[in-house]
């Protein structure tokens, strides 16, 4: 890695060098474009693919090409330097670069080569609430100075307090609500400093977290994603659960499916049950020894677990069963989005007490944060956090163009004033200078008007 | 994964901008001196951008993009400009281009 910095930096100032250097100007485009295409591999190495991308169609490609058609269109390819004018000017200016660079690279120069640890760039993790509680609210919270009552072992660069309250509870007083979720939401991924953490959940009672569920510390590495599940247990209780995610990108044509189990006294699997519909019971009888033919993609799920799979792009008829083959939830014409990521949390639906339980299939899309650098991330900053500097860089675009069109265009100004011009000299024009143009003598001689007004009396007496 | 720091990034920057600062005082052709100013933008996106890694944010980027974008804009009128000049004087030396000293 690093001899392809040296190798593309030393090309790159190698073709600054040249640039400036050449006589012809032609050359020096050339150059500058080598100079150019280099930085833009450096943007590659800098985790800017983007900007590497637009460098290289903007700066090489649209930029580079209009200079070199001005200088085809001049003809200017080889004016001289020589003007002797003001030459002392190059130098004094060769010798204040020399020691401006000296000034200030050497400060970097000597650091780079005092510690040669090199510092990792800034890493980053992320972290989600999922609230798959069939009621209530769930608050999530970050509390940077937690005191020292809840604080758990390890450094605390940042804590996630995540809370829950249930049906009966209030919204929590806490200073600083980061998020509120309600049933069933889905939460992009909060990006977090990688680091440790102290994840707190509990149920809240009258302002105050008691008894916390899920005490937890976590180091959060660089690019990993946890999820904080709340569910209900079967008894009715509130529990929580801390899972890391799988949130890189399924391969090719396919999606990844993350099934969490929250039904706390079954376990789960997730079959395919292609064209048939499904029954209560996949059994055909009871001894269960013919079932319906199906495909297992998650096999015996244990409550308060996940597990991920990944599918192929399609339709699928899906269904979750227990381990008695009691079918607890059917997913019919289950579309498999290709680079979709999902959870599906299974929890049970809150009911009347002896009635048959009901299941649900709660979906959490896992919208991932978008790649550093890639044209997703960019344009989210550029059209959200930058918008009006983007209409005003529009306007700014739209005043050069219209400015390079009034300069280009001097010519058809000036002809047009002219055209103006002439056109009131032909109107104004008398019509004896017409006759005279086509008769071919001077009207405005004496004798022919004479002779004109004569002769018009003459007939008249006649 | 990525084993080089900011630092060289800089230095690299540095050494653009004061080459392309020194295309501006030493070339008289007004199309090299526009050039050598487009090297002067580039060192700067190139900092941007490493300085962009380095903080983890996206900000520079857009950064960059401005400077793209007026860079662009720059060139258009320049050029225009350019063209003008020499239809005039057929010359684009700019130690020829004296009429607006007083």
């Amino acid at each position: 890695m690093e001899w392809l910095f040296l190798v593309v930096s030393f090309v790159a100032v190698l073709a600054a060098g040249m640039m400036l250097t050449r006589q012809n100007a032609v050359h020096s485009a050339l150059f500058l474009i080598v100079n150019f295409g280099c930085v833009a591999f450096l943007y590659l190495m800098l985790d800017a693919p983007f900007l590497a991308m637009v460098q290289v169609t903007v700066y090489t490609g649209a930029i580079m090409v209009l200079f070199l058609f001005v200088i085809m269109l001049l003809g200017a390819e080889a004016t001289t330097d020589t003007s002797g004018r003001m030459r002392w000017l190059g130098f004094a200016g060769t010798a204040v670069a020399i020691i401006l660079l000296l000034i200030f690279a050497f400060p970097l120069a000597s650091d780079m080569l005092a510690n040669e640890t090199v510092e990792q760039p800034d890493s980053r993790s992320q972290a989600r609430v999922i609230n798959a509680i069939p009621g209530g609210d769930v608050d999530a919270f970050t509390i940077r100075d937690l005191g020292e009552s809840m604080t758990l072992e390890g450094r605390v660069s940042g804590s996630v307090l995540f809370d829950s309250s249930g049906d009966s509870l209030q919204d929590l007083r806490f200073d600083d609500v980061v998020y509120e979720y309600g049933r069933d939401a889905t939460q992009r991924y909060t990006v977090l400093p990688a680091g440790e953490y102290n994840v707190i959940a509990g149920v809240e009672l009258a302002g105050f977290v008691t008894s916390p569920l899920l005490a937890e510390a976590v180091t959060m590495t660089a690019d990993s994603a946890h999820s904080v599940v709340f569910y209900e247990n079967v008894e009715g209780i509130v529990d929580v659960v801390l899972m890391e995610d799988d949130v890189s990108a399924p391969a090719v044509g396919k999606m990844r499916l993350t099934v969490f189990n929250a039904v706390t006294d079954k376990q789960v699997s997730l079959i395919d049950i292609g064209q048939y519909t499904a029954r209560r019971s996949l059994c055909e009888d009871d001894s269960c020894s013919s079932l319906i033919p199906h495909r297992v993609l998650i096999e015996q799920l244990p409550a308060g677990q996940q597990t991920s799979l990944q599918l192929d792009e399609g339709s699928y008829n899906l269904a979750f069963i227990d381990q008695d083959h009691t079918v607890l939830r059917t997913l019919a014409d289950y579309d498999a989005e290709r680079g979709l990521i999902e959870t599906r949390v299974l929890v049970r639906e809150p009911g009347v007490p002896g009635s048959q339980p009901s299941y649900r299939a709660a979906v959490f899309n896992a919208i991932a944060t978008p790649a550093f650098g890639s044209p997703e991330a960019v344009g989210q900053v550029l059209f959200i956090e930058y918008v009006l500097p983007v209409m005003l860089v529009g306007v700014l675009l739209l005043v050069a163009l219209i400015g390079v069109i009034v300069l280009a265009r001097p010519d058809a100004l000036a002809q047009a004033e002219r055209r103006r011009i002439n056109r009131r000299r032909r109107v104004n024009r008398p019509l004896v200078s017409v006759i005279s143009q086509q008769t071919g003598s001077d009207v405005l001689s004496g004798d022919y008007m004479a002779k004109l007004t004569g002769g018009s009396d003459d007939s008249a007496v006649e | 994964m990525n084993p080089i720091g900011t630092e060289p990034y800089i230095v690299l920057s540095m050494v653009l901008f004061l080459m392309g600062a020194l295309g501006v005082l030493m070339r008289r052709n007004a199309i090299l001196l526009f050039m050598s100013v487009e090297l002067m933008l580039n060192s700067a996106n190139l900092a941007l951008v490493a300085f962009a890694r380095e903080w983890g944010q996206v900000n520079g980027h857009v950064f960059v993009f401005f400077v793209m974008t007026v860079a662009a804009a720059e060139v258009a009128i320049g050029l225009a400009l350019i063209v003008n000049i020499f239809r005039e004087r057929q010359s684009i030396n700019i130690d020829e281009l004296r009429q607006m000293q007083g």
